[in-house]
């Protein structure tokens, strides 16, 4: 699996600009629905789904990175975005760091494989911190598919 | 001095396998400890005090792994971690949502 298997282009945010993890999300799953890979209907759904999935605890990782995600039965593959915020959003998470890259994931509810898949690898490249650096870098939407599409054919140190 | 080593199998009991909330209880646990914690699958081995390297042992339901604890509280950290593993990580297996 890779990361340009999953990640809609369209819906990719490079400069996301928000005041709160709630608003951050929404702008992630509306991206999402106007790119066409999630119907209208189904985007209040999902919505609180992954509100309800933060409450939980937060997705917020540390190191500046958090991976929003729910299982919906609207989707019937891993579906995915990515969204940099410049200037960092409250994430409540871990390392109590604001958040600047954000990898929000939808996974059909009867596919738990995709779903550890997708968190895999993402996680993987999210080690690397070279990647983390170029994606904060990204100005442009083509400029983070180009960085995801290096990631995928191992061209990152 | 000889290195205080303690090591011990574990089995992942999660219909979801090792998602982010078992990974985060791990991380989260495992950091309590001075000792050096590491988790094995097969040849692969992280850093049980790290979310991402957990989610990169992609585990899934039934899979086996091994703890590696190297230090002094080796022994209560395998320890910890392996009744976490068997408590299921106190989330519901079904409803969880990753």
């Amino acid at each position: 699996m890779k990361l340009t298997d999953f990640v809609v282009p369209e819906a990719i945010l490079p400069d996301l600009r928000v005041e709160s993890k709630e608003e951050a999300i929404r702008q992630m799953v509306g991206s999402l629905c106007t790119s066409g890979k999630i119907e209208p209907d189904d985007e209040e759904g999902i919505l609180s789904a992954i509100l309800k999935r933060e409450e939980l605890g937060s997705t917020g990782i540390g190191n500046g990175v958090a991976v929003p995600h729910t299982k919906h039965p609207s989707v019937t593959q891993l579906v995915s975005t990515v969204a940099l915020v410049r200037d960092g959003v409250d994430f409540a998470s871990l390392d109590g760091e604001p958040v600047h890259i954000l990898f929000l994931l939808i996974s059909p509810p009867d596919r738990p494989g995709d779903h550890l898949r997708g968190l895999e690898n993402i996680s993987r490249h999210l080690r690397n911190p070279q990647f983390c650096s170029f994606l904060k870098q990204a100005k442009a939407n083509s400029d983070v598919v180009d960085l995801l599409r290096e990631a995928d054919d191992d061209q990152l140190e | 001095m000889s290195e205080n080593r303690v090591q011990g199998p574990v089995t992942v009991d999660l219909e979801n396998g090792l998602h982010l909330v078992p990974c985060s209880r791990i991380a989260e646990l495992a950091s309590r400890f001075d000792c050096q914690i590491r988790i094995m699958k097969g040849d692969q081995e992280v850093d049980a005090k790290t979310i991402l390297d957990l989610m990169t042992l992609e585990a899934t339901c039934g899979e086996s792994l091994v703890l590696a604890a190297t230090g002094s509280d080796a022994q209560e950290a395998v320890h910890q971690l392996t009744k976490l593993f068997a408590s299921g990580f106190e989330v519901s297996n079904g409803s969880d949502v990753g």
